[in-house]
């Protein structure tokens, strides 16, 4: 009993630790966001606002000086379209490699799968140069053709896995319906995948929309630009902002995928277990 | 309704042949059983017959048509699949209806259809639920259902009681039973349930290892199985089998225990490696059910009961080996009791040794 009850404690007591450890940046954040710039520098850093009325003005200020309406249009293009596309392809790929017998099946899934093995980073060279090549840098198409790209490995990966799973009674159960591949794709297949389709979409849209890198080096001009490259402007030697506003508009950048989250949450729960119920 | 035709079928997978040569003639509206061990090839056979599987030779008839290479859904077949393969995110009427969508039906054709299908299977209170509100009879109705309402020449069942309690396939027999009485439809049925098989068909084709063993009316099969094989496999408790050779008119055992001859195999020569077979059903306990006509009585001790009720199974040393014989209207009998048993001489199967085959006269008639 002494010895359940003192190991209980030690895990609550871990647990708690590691609760305040999250709590404090997210403390700041919060705290940050209600103080002007004024109210910032006077106090220590995590010090509480003296009230909220410096909020407006920061999100004011946060929003207009990063022209994040822009940002977060164009984010949510690349999120939606970009991730909405990578998680389609991927499924159509995972049915073929689960679902399908053809040549060299293997191979293809390991084609597909090594574009996860290799860090992002070493496309954005040859990314670039062929950008520059066939005019797609600075373009919303080139933007999304990369990530598009990128997302489709590993939603594949996840998609076989998932429907490799699903009986295959079902597809000939559909073939004597006299379902052709597509239809039992669309009508059989696709319906009894959505929890995973759901985690992976959020899953490549928060990436698609967090991204940094592939906006700074693709897209140079405002009007292309992603949120997370918005907010680049309070960087640099005279940029002369206050991590007030630089907090404010992080956080607003970050509003939206927190919203999706808790709007899709019971589908991306779901799709975690990646189990089908017959 | 056209029934069923398998000219020369084969498989193989590989470099492995699971259907061997396979000749079939199903007559219109039967009622067939595929038996036999687990990797016989019954359900290879029922998949090329659906369209699900690709035969690697032979051909294919449904009626006077070729359907070799014919996809699923244009043989005319419905399949229910041991797993029911319920479409577990539509409806039971989005299940009943699915293929009639596929082929295009008109809304009023489908409803009729569908609604006729729910009447008759009593699923018109479920038609809303999904498969995993439903129990396993349910589930079992409505995989029937989406066969039904497509309106097949012949009906392929997969199996489909396996997944059943023993009550429930008892009940689910008779209801298929009944189906097929109502609609005359050709049913082909894959079953490794000797038991249903001999329940429910009027045919009944015995596989193994891809060949067919024999075909015939369950009486027939039971009665004269064609060799040690379909022997064993038909019949509950199976059949026991004992080896010994011909010396005149007799048979006689490992133990020296000789028995008379049948009339069906008495034209066996002096000399020949012989297996007999013999069933529960013709070793009966004196006093105990009807005594055979042509009986040979022995004494042995009781090694093992299994008592079912309405009669005991009682199993006892014979001819170095073990017997079974049923006590009808039983009493309690404890291991080492010694009864008195009797042979039916006239129901006693004979085999060659080497072969397995048969041995019965063709001629002879059946033992009934």
């Amino acid at each position: 009993m002494s010895v359940a009850g003192s190991s209980r404690r030690f895990a609550l007591a871990g647990a708690a630790t590691l609760a305040v450890l999250w709590l404090v940046p997210f403390y700041y954040a919060v705290s940050t966001i209600c103080k002007s710039t004024a109210q910032y520098l006077s106090g220590t850093p995590l010090s509480l606002p003296p009230s909220l009325s410096s909020l407006p003005g920061n999100i004011e200020a946060a929003w207009a000086q990063t022209q994040m309406g822009q940002g977060m249009l164009n984010s949510l293009g690349y999120g939606v379209l970009g991730a909405g596309g990578a998680v389609l392809a991927a499924a159509s790929a995972a049915y073929a490699l689960a679902r399908i017998v053809f040549p060299a099946r293997t191979t293809w899934f390991m084609v597909i799968f090594a574009g996860t093995v290799f860090p992002f980073q070493i496309y954005l060279i040859p990314l670039f140069q062929g950008y520059a090549r066939f005019g797609l840098l600075n373009t919303r198409l080139g933007l999304l053709m990369a990530y598009m790209a990128i997302c489709v490995p590993f939603p594949t990966l996840v998609l076989r896995n998932h429907m490799g799973q699903i009986p295959r009674d079902l597809d000939e159960a559909a073939r004597m319906d006299g379902c052709s591949h597509f239809r039992i794709f669309r009508s059989i297949i696709l319906p009894n995948s959505t929890g995973p389709l759901i985690a992976l979409f959020l899953l490549q849209f928060t990436w698609i929309w967090n991204d940094l890198i592939f906006s700074m080096v693709l897209t140079t001009e405002t009007a292309q630009r992603s949120v997370m490259n918005a907010l680049m402007v309070f960087q640099g030697n005279y940029a002369g902002t206050t991590p007030n506003l630089v907090i404010t508009a992080s956080v607003l950048a970050s509003l939206p995928t927190v919203a999706v989250f808790l709007l899709l949450r019971r589908y991306f729960m779901q799709g975690l277990s990646l189990s089908v119920h017959a | 309704m056209p029934g069923v035709t398998i000219e020369g079928l084969q498989k193989w997978y590989g470099g492995s042949q699971v259907i061997r040569d396979l000749h079939l003639t199903i007559p219109d509206g039967a009622f067939v059983a595929l038996v036999g061990p687990s990797g016989c090839g019954k359900s290879t056979t029922l998949r090329m017959i659906a369209g699900l599987e690709m035969p690697s030779g032979g051909r294919i008839y449904i009626g006077s048509e070729d359907v070799t290479a014919r996809p699923p859904a244009k043989r005319g077949v419905a399949m229910v699949f041991q797993s029911y393969a319920l479409y577990p995110h539509m409806t039971v009427r989005d299940n009943l209806e699915f293929g009639l969508r596929v082929a295009g039906a008109k809304l009023a054709d489908r409803v009729r259809r569908v609604t006729a299908a729910a009447e008759m299977l009593h699923l018109s209170d479920l038609m809303e639920r999904r498969p995993s509100q439903l129990s396993g009879g349910q589930r079992q109705r409505v995989a029937i259902g989406r066969a039904l309402v497509r309106e097949p020449s012949v009906f392929l069942f997969d199996e489909p009681l396996s997944n059943l309690d023993a009550q429930l396939r008892a009940a689910m027999r008779i209801e298929i039973k009944r189906l097929h009485q109502t609609l005359r439809t050709t049913v082909i049925f894959v079953t490794h349930d000797q038991t249903e098989a001999m329940t429910m068909a009027d045919t009944i084709v015995v596989m193994r290892d891809g060949n067919l063993e024999q075909i015939g009316s369950p009486l027939e099969v039971f009665e004269r199985p064609a060799n040690r094989f379909v022997a064993g496999f038909i019949g509950a408790p199976s059949m026991r089998m004992f080896d010994g050779r011909v010396e005149q008119d007799r048979m006689v055992l490992a133990d020296g225990t000789a028995l008379q001859l049948p009339g069906h195999v008495a034209h066996l020569a002096e000399g020949t490696e012989v297996t007999m077979g013999l069933r529960p059903e013709d070793l009966v306990v004196e006093g105990h059910g009807t005594l055979p006509v042509r009986p040979c009585f022995f004494e042995a001790p009781v090694l093992l009961t299994e008592p079912l009720g309405n009669e005991t199974l009682i199993v006892m040393p014979f001819a170095e080996s073990e017997a079974v014989a049923r006590m009808y209207r039983p009493r309690p009998v404890a291991p080492g009791e010694v009864l008195r048993f009797a042979v039916d001489l006239d129901r006693i199967h004979v085999f060659d040794q080497k072969s397995g085959e048969s041995l019965r006269r063709a001629s002879a008639p059946g033992q009934t």
